[in-house]
């Protein structure tokens, strides 16, 4: 660990020790501390132009009491000794007198393998100076306004460095620091009267020495993506193919199937799936999804959970076959099995259900090959590349406008168009409408992974 | 508070710029309850000052929430040297801050003492009574949740130009969730309601047993109804889906932060923008309404608010400034500034926005629609810079020949929002602030509420193609 967070590690570790005492000694039978801290630098990008520069620390501490199986929870953004003895003292009220819920545990959390990332911490970036960060800023600022027609409405460029610990009465002792670059981008098209729907995007570099150039290349890839949209026309409305790149894919699809892999909606039946759903064919042949939490350079990285479980990486389904579902140690008490590292959350909420980072593994066909596909199959399509609506995780349903998509027809590209919705079901799109999966697969926001997919019998409304 | 008032002023003594320092100190509590069970109960305390600075030019901004003067001293001066070091890259440097009626003294909104009063316990009791009541409607429901929120807020406001505000308010809100199945299909719904007040305003307009039944009912109904056709279609929206459409495809685009980036409304005031039946406004208060989920006295720069008509009879009248924006508008701020916690910069951001009503009933428009749908219960929404929105409905009901026919099963609707105004040819007398418990999003969230009348309008419902 860098030299510079020893003192904070020392004082962080100090406060979750007298919290889970203080915890103890006012009526818990077992308690567990969720504890942060973290340092950032952040300049804000704004109407074109530099707008904010700030500099902030803080540590916030939680602390979740079982007395049998009663549950409290109290949090405090301080380790000042009276707050902290004020929220252990709260989490203890709290839990007097909530009823009981049998599935509520606090468990010792087992040792990180070796195989786990170990150092997410660069020091050349806990240590960047100023003057590099705004030099960074600078690069992000000069790609982005080259053409004159992209409008930057908002930008960050933070670099932050973080510990996060989970510590409990059992005897777990989990604690991980980071250090990450993360930059965003908000911005939108401007040529004459056309204006395009205003677009985001999000990066993280966890490698001082390989941040400017990721910078300055997903700077360039946002803004032709942005000004490709200047181009627009209508599309017709129809039924049938429709190509979904690798953000819709992530953003309509693997969100909403994520809810079903969840294993708090196994153990509450609310989810299409149940434990005896196991080994069984649930989706297309093509579809394999793998939650892996151990790729250094994506933000969804961590060698614990929220409950100090240490994480792996895991298939949830395998070839259409589901394989598992992702569970805390409350999900794993209900269902009879063991916590799969899933457990989510921070220092000031319970501890939740979540995947780190979904990989859609890739299919057998190239991109082109797709799109061949659809130009064969029908006079006029769809390319979906981002996602404005709804997706019921109950139901699978979505219906929603496409963003900045493409409109085919007679086998080329036309333009892009505007107020056009799509509508369709998730189990559906993955099931027997799947035609077919691209070899490539792009990662989205520095985190989530997935190819390009064809999908029949989604209906597009044209504005 | 009053300590907390001097020791701000104290600190702000030592900066020779400009300088704000503001003190937030959140206590939330939350208990959601799932099936019976009690998922969560927890509280959260969170506090210290965020210290912003204009020098030379350029914003600096550092927090702490250590309230020593040592520690206040020290956030100064790194936000002083972030400002120096981001004046240097700045091209258009900030102007000098408007002179303005800027709030001091105490600022406090009603039911906040009486929300504190009641006893968690008593709260979490009426959560679960009203997940069961929601459960144990119907045989079809499989699953029942309700989720409470509420914040305490306390802000001490100082700048160096004279604002020193100390103000209180509560908010809370309460949402409920039933999922109903058969054969097979499952249904969902949502019931929420959001307020600023004490724990019985959340109830002015129905009893937690009337939302857990609604709750209930409208998953039930969801589930037998047929999915929509996709198409362009005469609309009649209900209050809380004008409430959507007021603040995320209108209220956004005339936030003066995007206006200047060049949203849809830039160069646009003074110009016909809707129907000459459509009058919009932003407002910190609203006459005649108690409790609003957006209420606010002062914002975060220590700006009274004020009403603001954005939209006066279909012409685009006044964009949503902070003190910042409104120098470069030479115009007065309107109490806009808002930031979720401490450690937050103020943001342009929305309080309660609505359409006025209008002199009609829902019951005549309805009378003298021929064909279209009354649109109802939102189910979230986002729009863009050009005004496009996209806005989810719950429920989606058939009008035929003046009368409401068949439910269907819920819809999501979409266009140009100025356009979509421009389509206005009634507006109910019939008016509710009506956004539940929903939060805008700006990089941080805040609370806000949005609503008006019943208005009838054309836009494209997104369905089934056959």
């Amino acid at each position: 660990m860098n030299q510079n967070l020893k003192p904070e590690k020392e004082r962080l570790e100090i406060a979750a020790e007298k919290l889970l005492s203080y915890a103890i000694k006012s009526g818990a039978d077992t308690a567990e501390v969720c504890g942060s801290y973290g340092i950032k630098t952040k300049i804000t990008l704004e109407k074109q132009d530099y707008h904010l520069a700030s500099s902030d620390d803080g540590y916030s501490l939680g602390i979740r009491v079982l007395k049998g199986h009663r549950q409290g929870f109290a949090s405090c953004n301080s380790t000042d000794p009276t707050e902290l003895k004020e929220a252990a003292i709260k989490a203890n009220e709290i839990a007097g007198f909530s009823p009981e819920n049998p599935h509520y545990t606090i468990q010792r959390g087992e040792n990180i393998p070796t195989e786990a990332p170990h150092n997410l911490l660069d020091p050349a970036l806990t240590d960047l100076s100023i003057q590099t960060q705004k030099e960074w800023t600078q690069l992000m600022v000069a790609e982005a306004t080259k053409d004159k027609r992209f409008k930057l409405n908002e930008g960050t460029l933070e670099i932050g460095t973080g510990l996060s610990l989970i510590l409990n009465s059992l005897g777990t002792h989990q604690i991980e620091a980071d250090t990450a670059a993360s930059w965003s981008l908000m911005g939108m098209g401007v040529e004459g009267e056309t204006i395009t729907s205003f677009d985001y995007f999000s990066e993280i570099s966890r490698k001082a020495t390989s941040t400017p150039e990721k910078l300055i290349l997903s700077t360039r890839k946002f803004v032709e993506e942005v000004l490709n949209n200047l181009k627009t026309g209508k599309s017709e409305s129809y039924k049938g193919l429709v190509i979904f790149t690798p953000r819709a894919v992530l953003d309509i699809l693997i969100s909403s199937l994520g809810y079903h892999l969840n294993g708090r909606v196994i153990a509450e039946e609310t989810g299409r799936w149940g434990l005896n759903d196991r080994e069984k064919r649930i989706l297309n042949s093509k579809i394999t999804l793998i939650d892996n939490p151990w790729y250094t350079d994506r933000a969804g990285c961590s060698s614990f959970d929220r409950e100090g479980t240490p994480t792996r990486p895991m298939s949830l389904i395998e070839e259409g076959v589901l394989k598992g579902f992702c569970l805390d140690h409350y999900a794993a008490h209900a269902l009879n099995l063991s916590s799969t590292g899933h457990a989510a959350g921070g220092p000031s909420s319970l501890p939740t259900v979540s995947t780190h980072t979904l990989c859609l593994a890739p299919g057998e066909e190239t991109k082109i090959g797709l799109y061949e596909k659809a130009k064969n199959a029908q006079k006029s399509f769809l390319v979906v590349h981002r996602y404005s609506g709804q997706s019921d995780p109950v139901t699978g349903d979505f219906s929603g406008v496409a963003k900045g998509a493409e409109w085919w027809s007679h086998g080329e590209q036309k333009y892009y168009v505007q107020e056009t919705l799509i509508s369709g079901n998730l189990f559906e799109a993955l099931g027997n409408d799947l035609m077919g999966l691209s070899k490539e697969t792009e990662i989205i926001d520095s985190d989530e992974e997935s190819p390009t997919l064809l999908i029949n019998n989604i209906s597009v409304t044209g504005g | 508070m009053k300590s907390i008032s001097e020791l701000l002023e104290k600190t702000l003594t030592n900066s020779p710029y400009w300088a704000e320092a503001r003190y937030h100190r959140r206590n939330s509590q939350s208990v959601s309850v799932q099936k019976g069970l009690v998922k969560q109960a927890k509280s959260n305390l969170t506090s210290g000052v965020g210290i912003r600075v204009l020098v030379n030019g350029a914003w600096g901004f550092s927090s702490t929430s250590d309230l020593t003067p040592q520690s206040l001293e020290k956030a100064l001066k790194l936000a002083i040297d972030c400002a120096k070091s981001l004046s240097q890259l700045k091209k258009t440097l900030v102007k000098k801050l408007p002179e303005t009626n800027l709030a001091r003294g105490e600022f406090k909104i009603e039911g906040y003492e009486s929300l504190k009063e009641m006893p968690f316990e008593q709260k979490l009791q009426a959560v679960l009574k009203a997940e069961e009541l929601t459960r144990k409607n119907s045989k079809l429901i499989q699953s029942a949740t309700c989720l409470y929120n509420e914040f305490f807020e306390d802000k001490v406001i100082v700048t160096t130009d004279g604002a020193n505000a100390i103000s209180k308010l509560a908010r809370n809100e309460i949402k409920l969730g039933a999922i109903a199945s058969k054969d097979g299909e499952m249904a969902e719904s949502h019931e929420s309601v959001g307020k600023t007040g004490s724990w019985n305003c959340l109830f002015s307009r129905s009893s937690l047993n009337e939302m857990a039944d609604n709750a209930a009912k409208l998953a039930v109904d969801r589930l037998s109804a047929p999915r929509i056709p996709g198409g362009n279609a005469t609309l009649i929206l209900s209050p809380a889906m004008v409430g959507l459409l007021s603040h995320e495809a209108i209220g956004h685009t005339v936030e003066a932060d995007f206006v200047l980036s060049g949203s849809v409304a830039q160069g646009k005031l003074g110009t016909q923008v809707a129907s000459p039946l459509v009058t919009m406004s932003d407002s910190g208060t609203v006459s005649g309404v108690q409790y609003s989920g957006g209420e606010l006295l002062v914002d975060d720069e220590g700006v009274l608010t004020k009403k603001t008509t954005i939209i006066k009879n279909g012409i685009l009248n006044s964009y949503l400034h902070n003190r910042e924006s409104a120098a470069i508008f030479e115009v007065e701020p309107t109490g806009n500034g808002r930031a979720w916690l401490y450690y937050d910069e103020p943001l342009i951001r929305m309080r309660n926005t609505y359409i006025e009503p209008g002199n009609q009933s829902l019951d005549e428009i309805i009378a003298f629609t021929k064909e279209g749908y009354l649109v109802d219960c939102p189910l979230g929404g986002q729009a863009d810079a050009t005004g496009e929105f996209m806005f989810g409905a719950q429920k989606v009901t058939k009008i035929e020949n003046g009368k409401l026919t068949k439910m269907y099963r819920g819809a999501t609707i979409s266009g140009q929002a100025f356009e979509v105004l421009s389509t206005v040819d009634a507006v109910s007398k019939e008016f509710l602030l009506d956004l539940g418990s929903g939060y805008c999003g700006k990089g941080q969230p805040a609370k806000v509420d949005a609503g008006g009348p019943y208005v009838r309008c054309r836009a494209t419902i997104g369905g089934v193609q056959e």
